[in-house]
Parts: C-alpha cells; sequence; structure tokens
C-alpha cells in the first residue's frame, strides 16, 4: 500500500492540492445536494415543508414524519409492513446473485474466448440496451403468462438475471483487466473452466462485481413491480411506499419520509462496497 | 497425433464456452429478444384489446410509421430537441467523469467519503426516487423558485449577453453557456461514469507510471502517453453507456410523450413505431460515433 502511495504521486505540489481539493469540494456539493435535501425534507414538519422560497436545511426537526410512515402502513390492511419489506429484500438478494452469476458467466466466455457467434452476439446485447421498457411492456406480459409466471417472485427475478447492461459492463471490464496469461497459466496447471473463471478471473474482477452489485440493488429495490403482481403479500415495499405518498397533498411530510427510507439500503451497500473497492484496487496491480 | 489432440482441447474449450453462456442467451431471448419481435411486429398492427382476454392485431402496414411523421404534432419536434440536447449532454457528461475520475484517483485524506458522496445521485435519482420527486410539489416550487432567481440580472447574465453578440464566435460561446447552465444535470448524471472511468484507472499498474517517471516522463506526458490510451477502450463504453441513459431516461420530453401515448390512449401499436423510429435513430448515431472512436482505442493485450 505505501509503495503504491509512493509510485502514484510523482509530483504534485502544494498549489496543486489545493486546488484539487477546491475542485473536488464544489462538485462534491452539487452531487450531496439531493442527499441532504432529502434527509432534511424527511424531518421538516408540515409547515415547514412548504416554506417558500424553500429552505435547505430543517429548522424545528421532527420524526412525526417517520412515525406517521410507519403507523399508516401498518393501518393500512392486512399486509403488514415486514411483509413488504421481505418481499423487496427476497426479490433484490436471489435477482442480484443471479443476475452477477450469469452475466459474468457470460462475458467472461465473451471477452476471452472466439466462438463461431461470439462477436453478433455482443452486439445484440449492445443493441438490446438501447430499448425502453414500453416498448417491451405488452410482450413481456404475454411471455410472463405464458410462462405462468405471473403473481410469483419469478415475474420479477428471472428477467434480473438476464438484464444487458451488466453483460456489457463486465465484458468490457474483463476484457481489459484479465491478463491473458494469467488463464493460461492456469491451464497448465491443470485447472478446469469452471475452477478458473472461480478462483482466476471472479476474484480480480471483484471491484466490476461491487458495481454491477450496486446497479442491481438499485433497480431491484426500487422495482413497483405492479405489472405482474396482483397478490397483496407479493407486493413490494416501493409500490406499499408509493400508495401512501401519494395520498395527497397532507401526505407530503410521509412521501418525504418514505423517499429517505428506501435510500437506506442502496447507500449502504454502496458505502460496504465502496471500502471493499478500495481495498480489492490497491492489490490487483498485477498486469504483467 | 497432435493436431487430433488439439482438436478435442478446442471442442471441450467451445463446448465450456456455450455452457457458459446459455443461462445469459435463455433469459436474452426470452425476454429480450422475443419480445422486441413480436413488438416489431405490433408496430405494423392496429392493437385493440379485445374485452375478453388478449389482444387483436390488424394488419394496417406502414401506418403508424406515417402517423409519427406527420400526423402526431408534438413527436418531431421534441425528437430533433431531444438529440440537440444529447449533443451537448454527452460529450459534458463525458469530459466531465474522467476528470473526476482522475481527481477521485488521487490519494488523499477521506477519499472513500468523497467517492461514495460522487456515486450518490445515481442511487437518488432512479425508479420511486423520481417518480416520488416529480409527484413533489416541493420540487416543483424550488424549481420555479430558482427560475425566478435566474431572471435577476447579474453580471454573469450580461457577460453572457455580450459574448453572444460577437458573430462569429456566438455559435461556441451559447454551446459553452448552454453547457454551463447545464452543469449541475451533468453532474448529477455521471456518477456512474466516474464509476466506469476510475475502474479502468485503477486497473493501471502503477509499475507503469514508475518506469515512465524513471525514464524522466513528467506527469503531463504519462496522463497522454499513460493513462488515455490505457483507458480509451472505457471511453467507447462510455459514450454508449452515456447516449444510452441520456436517450432512456424516463423523464425526458420524448419518453413522456411515448409512455403517454401508451397509458393514455393505449395506442400499443403507435408507441411501438415511435419507439422504433427513435431506436433507429439512436442506433445510427451510435454505429457512427463507436466507428470513429474505436478505430483509436488501445488494446493492452
Amino acid at each position: 500500500m505505501k509503495k503504491i502511495k509512493a509510485g502514484r504521486q510523482p509530483n504534485r505540489s502544494l498549489a496543486g492540492d489545493i486546488g484539487v481539493g477546491i475542485v473536488l469540494i464544489l462538485f462534491g456539493c452539487f452531487f450531496a445536494f439531493p442527499l441532504v435535501y432529502v434527509i432534511n425534507s424527511a424531518f421538516k414538519p408540515l409547515d415547514e415543508l412548504f416554506v417558500y422560497p424553500p429552505k435547505l436545511f430543517v429548522r424545528n426537526p421532527t420524526t412525526k414524519n417517520i412515525t406517521d410512515m410507519f403507523l399508516l402502513m401498518n393501518k393500512q390492511g392486512i399486509i403488514t409492513f415486514t411483509r413488504y419489506a421481505f418481499n423487496s429484500l427476497l426479490i433484490t438478494a436471489v435477482g442480484t446473485a443471479g443476475h452477477i452469476m450469469v452475466a459474468s458467466m457470460a462475458a467472461y466466455v465473451l471477452a476471452k474466448y472466439r466462438f463461431p457467434g461470439s462477436g453478433p452476439f455482443f452486439k445484440m446485447v449492445t443493441v438490446a440496451l438501447m430499448f425502453n421498457g414500453y416498448v417491451l411492456s405488452i410482450p413481456n406480459y404475454l411471455i410472463m403468462s405464458r410462462l405462468g409466471w405471473v403473481d410469483t417472485y419469478l415475474a420479477l427475478i428471472i428477467p434480473a438475471f438476464a438484464s444487458p447492461m451488466g453483460l456489457f459492463l463486465m465484458k468490457q471490464f474483463m476484457e481489459s483487466s484479465i491478463p491473458d496469461v494469467l488463464i493460461e497459466a492456469a491451464k497448465i496447471d491443470g485447472a478446469k473452466e469452471g475452477r478458473i473463471f472461480m478462483t482466476v478471473v471472479m476474484p480480480l474482477v471483484k471491484p466490476a462485481i461491487l458495481t454491477l452489485m450496486i446497479f442491481s440493488i438499485q433497480s431491484l429495490w426500487n422495482n413497483v413491480g405492479t405489472t405482474y403482481i396482483y397478490s397483496e403479500e407479493l407486493k413490494t415495499l416501493p409500490f406499499a411506499l408509493r400508495t401512501l405518498a401519494q395520498g395527497g397533498v397532507a401526505r407530503t411530510g410521509v412521501s418525504s419520509a418514505s423517499t429517505l427510507f428506501m435510500m437506506i439500503l442502496p447507500v449502504a451497500c454502496f458505502i460496504f462496497s465502496q471500502s471493499n473497492i478500495v481495498e480489492t484496487m490497491a492489490s490487483s496491480g498485477i498486469k504483467e | 497425433m497432435a493436431k487430433n489432440k488439439q482438436k478435442t482441447m478446442a471442442k471441450s474449450n467451445a463446448i465450456a464456452g456455450y455452457l457458459f453462456i446459455l443461462p445469459f442467451i435463455i433469459g436474452f431471448i426470452l425476454f429480450l429478444v422475443v419480445p422486441l419481435v413480436q413488438s416489431f411486429y405490433m408496430s405494423f398492427c392496429a392493437v385493440t384489446s379485445t374485452n375478453g382476454q388478449g389482444l387483436a392485431y390488424d394488419w394496417i402496414g406502414l401506418k403508424n410509421y406515417h402517423d409519427v411523421f406527420f400526423k402526431d404534432p408534438d413527436y418531431v419536434p421534441r425528437l430533433l430537441d431531444e438529440l440537440k440536447n444529447m449533443a451537448l449532454f454527452v460529450p459534458g457528461t463525458l469530459i466531465f467523469s474522467f476528470f473526476m475520475a482522475i481527481l477521485l484517483n488521487q490519494e488523499f485524506k477521506g477519499r472513500a467519503l468523497v467517492r461514495a458522496v460522487y456515486f450518490l445521485p445515481v442511487i437518488l435519482s432512479s425508479g420511486i426516487m423520481l417518480g416520488l420527486e416529480t409527484n413533489n410539489s416541493l420540487l416543483a416550487s424550488m424549481s420555479d423558485s430558482i427560475k425566478q432567481d435566474d431572471s435577476m440580472t447579474t453580471i454573469t447574465k450580461t457577460l453572457e449577453n455580450i459574448l453572444l453578440t460577437g458573430e462569429q464566435a456566438s455559435k461556441f460561446f451559447e454551446y459553452v453557456i448552454n453547457l454551463v447552465n447545464q452543469v449541475y444535470n451533468i453532474a448529477i448524471s455521471s456518477g456512474i461514469q466516474i464509476i466506469i472511468f476510475l475502474s479502468g484507472l485503477q486497473t493501471i499498474s502503477p509499475s507503469m507510471y514508475e518506469a515512465a517517471q524513471i525514464e524522466g516522463c513528467t506527469a503531463w506526458e504519462s496522463f497522454w502517453k499513460i493513462t488515455l490510451p490505457m483507458i480509451s477502450s472505457l471511453i467507447l463504453v462510455n459514450v454508449i453507456y452515456s447516449i444510452v441513459d441520456f436517450c432512456t431516461k424516463s423523464d425526458s420530453q420524448l419518453m413522456t410523450l411515448i409512455s403517454d401515448t401508451l397509458y393514455a390512449k393505449f395506442d400499443y401499436g403507435l408507441t411501438t413505431a415511435m419507439s422504433w423510429v427513435y431506436f433507429a435513430i439512436i442506433m445510427v448515431i451510435l454505429g457512427i460515433l463507436s466507428f470513429i472512436i474505436s478505430r483509436w482505442v488501445y488494446y493492452y493485450d
């Protein structure tokens, strides 16, 4: 770690450091603004939420919005808050794990092997990125109903496995960060494909895996899923929170509390994996 | 004998390869290719829902496409607007995210925290958050008040006016001024691009820089001769990602039009036709760009 530190900074001056610091802080404020705003809004009492012009920081913080949210949630019907949360967690966890596995396996083959059809196939994947969900909504529904997956978790989980964005990013990353020599060496030592993949390739692309994980968690965790799910006990947390938040002007407080609430998991995952990314990166400079 | 052995090895390689890629292909075909083909077919049809179950398709040929261009009053102007914004937005995002990734790749105290902050918008600006934000009267009033502030005469505004009166350069200044106005949007939407660049920067071995430094290379030179070539493949990735991200943002004007046609008018045939036209145009742009860029992308291995 120390050695790298010495190598990274060839000749930087104090003035340069200060300049970099200023730029980072300036743009950092930009980036942090929505978060600060959301956090503050969640603790604003109703009258403060409607102050004009709006204030960024809360003056009389209150937890009423949050207690209101849980209260309304449990009053709404037979389905409790924990059930919604469980549904969302299950979909997110299984979907993300499956997506990372399926996408990295395919990406590994596409990045490191040439076989008939690999080029056109990857082009098709890139093309598929360009489509918006509206085009696919009705045909997708037809397929789900033919498979008998409507109103099951499967309808939300399985399509996430084959999301093209993961494959696209992973393939590009593997192409540039796994030396062919390493795979060859493993092969000469007698490792089978499955073993090479699990013990050589996957650890090397850990940063990309974590990036993918964040993408996937974020999209699955926010999945409202009303298109395929009708049973109340299978519905997701974002759906429940959105229903609460759309209850009119009086629910503005609850709405800002639920925004904050939905943010917790993705932000926590990111902060966790962030430190991990830094670690793996520092130790994986083994090109050559 | 030797030849024979090689053949079987290649064969077993191929089988393993197909096995690895099979799950993805199945999912891809089932949830993307089949629906896409279906939707392409539907774009030539008048789609109506029969009162029992299911949909009825009546083949009407190119009528939907004709309607997109000649009947819908909003489609073409919004499309042009969208493309113009894209020409501004995508280069801005790329330059900004590259710059930021380089800064975030430096060693300094609290780097993990700063990086985390820079990734936040990605988490915030999606799905339900976006829905809540647009439903939220708070943010609406906020943007109103920002607009009001904007209309006040300030030094920058005056400067802008002066700069824009120059004839030759005015186009360029207009571009820069637009870009500056967009700084917040660009910053907010470049989180993923920063991460992609950052992960690329981190795979560049420090020993390369060390070697260059020993040979007497300045930081400026090593940027152009090491950093840029090593990261060039990711520039292409980011160009594609930025364009896709920009074009499929669900709050853009064109996307609103498309979703309105689907949910308000329930004209699925027209919706798919609109989407396919949009898609074809983006494809052409992407094709041209990736052809140009891939010519100078440098692959290390």
